[in-house]
């Protein structure tokens, strides 16, 4: 998710996630071997129309998505250095069109929704004693942090702006890693704090329980 | 611990008792991070409602604000929460004793505010279903039910804050801890915060650096260099730390942390 996440309840919020994330993976499958630059041209036509049936909060979504465009030009620009434009151009419709789909599923749908479409994909990790939330709450969690990626990136520029009085520039990649570290740890350590990954594996199974009553093992993983 | 690896396992039976009045002891507990000892010979029982923690930066408040919910661990010497070993039970210390960061960017993981508190209650044994009513229930108990839909990036810091604290409170702690949660708050939000805290039935342990944020505890502790140097009532404790400031920031030579 590079935009905000969208709450309400058109369409797309109704359908399905796993519905939703099978039709995103058969999409990309499907446009990967397009190289004809009017077919994926139509293709960022439909997936446009997509936002645009979300109406004014769907199209500002787009807004987002702009530093993305820098890393399309810098894609395009080393095409251009290897003298190969019109290749760079059909991979870069392409990563628009399959970054605007997944962004669009990303922004539509509920986090727990999410990972619990995404666990099933990694339940074979249980054969080897590992727990299948873990990784799914990993990506989730790599979804819900990009926007403040995003935000940190821009306080960075902002900072180096204030005091070159130059664009932003390579130099801030270092900077901006470092602090996504620091910003993981903090993270980690906040979801340490209310117990870890353990409640993840409930929601899932609509068993109810009673909160107050619920007395963990001293051997639950999490 | 590595997010992959397993949890701690340990053998010992939880054991606590949560109608003991003297909720946390610390035996001269040391606590030494990548090499360097933070807290050093600390022992003391908590018994008030109301617990300041006052002290410099790298004064080691922030470490024994964590040792309470059993984000660290004591290198020497053994923590006791409502009469367990916090090295045996740290698993289940988060049911009990919730913790509020600094920076509710950091400690928020969900995108809206519904799932944010949702989330606590999954982790009490709640499922999905029961977890998102009860969560739109909570928020609307706490006459914050208009937060519900919203995105956490929206939200203004005071209401970010709000949430975290909100989202730990779903999950019925016996005592909040928090450290320096006003931080980064306009005056008006950390008031705001500030009187939700106060209206609050939990066991509240802060540390700030808003002296007047604490003048209404039980007692305060002014740590210096891991240890406690001062441990009283707001009205000994906080001017003798005011005017050690003030003898600090007059001193000629800046001495250790001071910026």
């Amino acid at each position: 998710m590079i935009g905000r996440q969208m709450t309400g309840s058109s369409w797309l919020h109704r359908l399905p996630a796993p519905v939703k994330l099978l039709l995103l993976v058969a999409g990309g499958a499907m446009i990967f071997p397009v190289t004809d630059r009017s077919l994926l041209l139509v293709c960022l036509a439909a997936v446009l129309s997509l936002y645009a049936s979300l109406r004014v909060e769907g199209l500002r979504q787009l807004l987002y998505l702009r530093p993305l465009l820098w890393l399309l030009v810098f894609f395009l620009g080393l095409h251009g250095l290897a003298g190969t434009w019109e290749t760079g151009l059909s991979a870069v419709l392409r990563l628009l069109v399959m970054v605007l789909a997944a962004n669009l599923v990303s922004v539509t749908t509920r986090m727990d929704d999410m990972i619990n479409a995404i666990r099933p994909v990694f339940a074979p990790l249980r054969w080897i004693g590992l727990s299948p939330q873990k990784p799914a709450l990993a990506i989730s969690l790599v979804i819900r942090f990009a926007p403040v990626l995003l935000f940190v990136y821009g306080s960075l520029s902002d900072a180096y702006r204030a005091r070159t009085g130059r664009a932003t520039n390579w130099r801030l990649i270092a900077p901006l890693a470092l602090q996504a570290v620091r910003m993981s740890e903090n993270v980690a350590e906040a979801l340490s704090a209310r117990g870890g990954s353990r409640g993840l594996a409930r929601c899932g199974k609509d068993t109810p329980q009673t909160g107050r009553a619920l007395r963990l093992s001293t051997n639950e993983k999490g | 611990m590595a997010f992959w690896a397993k949890g701690r396992s340990v053998s010992a039976a939880a054991s606590f008792d949560l109608t003991v009045k003297t909720y946390a002891v610390f035996e001269a507990v040391s606590l030494a991070l990548d090499g360097k000892t933070v807290l050093d010979g600390i022992s003391l029982a908590l018994s008030e409602r109301r617990v300041g923690i006052v002290g410099l930066n790298g004064s080691g408040k922030s470490s024994l604000a964590r040792l309470l919910n059993g984000l660290r661990l004591p290198t020497n010497g053994k923590v006791r929460l409502f009469g367990a070993d916090t090295v045996s039970v740290a698993a289940q210390l988060p049911r009990h004793v919730g913790f509020v960061f600094q920076n509710p960017d950091h400690q928020a993981i969900f995108p809206t505010v519904e799932e944010e508190i949702a989330f606590g209650l999954t982790q009490i044994g709640h499922d999905r279903t029961s977890a998102r009513a009860e969560a739109v229930g909570f928020l609307r108990r706490h006459r914050c039910e208009f937060l519900a839909d919203k995105p956490i990036a929206t939200l203004s810091e005071g209401q970010k804050q709000l949430v975290c604290i909100l989202a730990v409170l779903v999950m019925q702690p016996c005592i909040l801890v928090l450290d320096e949660p006003m931080t980064s708050l306009d005056g008006l939000a950390a008031k705001r915060i500030l009187q939700k805290l106060q209206s609050l039935d939990q066991t509240l342990i802060m540390v700030s650096h808003d002296l007047s944020a604490l003048t209404g505890f039980d007692r305060i502790l002014w740590l210096e260099d891991g240890r406690i140097r001062m441990d009283g009532v707001p009205g000994d404790v906080l001017p003798a730390y005011a005017a050690d400031l003030d003898r600090r920031a007059a001193a000629e030579v800046w001495e250790g942390d001071g910026l």
